[in-house]
């Protein structure tokens, strides 16, 4: 017997189909938004690093430039006809543009943003996959990150997914030197800890690449 | 930071930077690009007299959502909330057509409540029956009650009732769907 299995979720809706039966879920959008940004703002002067994982980026640039968002990092996936723009209005708007890239997509695909006159100024290498909790670290995006430490020396290359004392050596001595780190951080007994012996690694890492 | 206490965001973003860090990265998803990561469980409605007997299989078996009913758990609705809550899913309450909508009421209100409300549009157990609209008044009354309650419907919806369900308020719904394609084979 063959079973089909769709999921959808969207904005305001979900739904999951399993063979005959439709479950739908209507939920109210629970994402951080710039409003969130603005409120954060207003009790820190720290470097907020947005990242977006949404199909229409160019939307969020305006309101997350005025609620004083430091770096904005969009998908590639989500902006091959509008790179160039979405990099541009970014500036515009006093942000770092930096571009992330999922675990299926092909490191060649950053490159033309790397390497055009105006271009991004970070790469974030996503090491899972976006959007799904409990993952693991995926070592196979190092090559990723190699590649583009190679090809790029001074390019600010980002991890995140799966960050933390038993993955962080391997992902700085590829070359990366921006560390996104959650539950290792916050679930830790000394978070402080964590944070310094990650930052040790990628000093390590930056000397040998 | 959405590994943090977002109730407290700039107390954590704090301690944060105070123990070292050099950014404060945020995630921010549209529920399209990538799902939602606060959406997306398997609820799972138990008919049964005992409920309490099921808990800890279901639980073990990794299901997201126990929902049990109203009629069968005068007794130890409390106890059932907390078992449920213990195996890490999220306990709902069910009633049947001919239960009055009050009787959810100590279950929802409580200090550890239910997160869901199922109302049967149909009497369960018996197949190819027509939706009830008259249950409707049933999820007007919880909407205007517990304005963020989860409210799921079951029992014969499709496309001509699902709208009838949503704007009484109903946000979770079971839908039979039409068979596009005949099966090649018998299940």
């Amino acid at each position: 017997m063959l079973l089909q299995v769709t999921y959808y979720s969207g904005p305001e809706i979900e739904f999951i189909q399993i063979g005959f039966l439709k479950f739908w879920h209507f939920v109210p959008n629970l994402t951080i938004g710039a409003p969130v940004i603005e409120s954060l703002r207003k009790h820190t002067r720290a470097y907020l690093d947005c990242h977006l994982m949404v199909t229409n980026p160019l939307d969020y640039i305006e309101p997350l430039g005025k609620a004083g968002a430091s770096g904005f990092t969009f998908h590639v996936e989500a902006s091959r006809e509008n790179w160039r723009e979405l990099i541009q209005k970014i500036k515009s708007k006093g942000m770092r543009p930096g571009v992330a890239l999922k675990p299926g997509t092909p490191i060649e695909e950053v490159y033309p943003l790397v390497e055009c006159e105006n271009p991004v100024e970070m790469v974030l290498v996503m090491t899972v996959e976006p959007g799904f909790g409990g993952q693991k670290f995926m070592p196979d995006m190092m090559d990723k990150v190699k590649t583009l430490r190679k090809k790029y020396p001074s390019l600010d290359i980002e991890v995140d997914g799966g960050l933390g004392p038993s993955t962080i050596d391997m992902a700085a001595s590829a070359g990366a030197n921006c560390i996104v780190a959650g539950s290792s951080v916050f679930g830790a007994p000394e978070p402080a800890h964590v944070i310094s012996l990650m930052r040790n690694s990628v000093e390590e890492g930056q000397k040998n690449n």
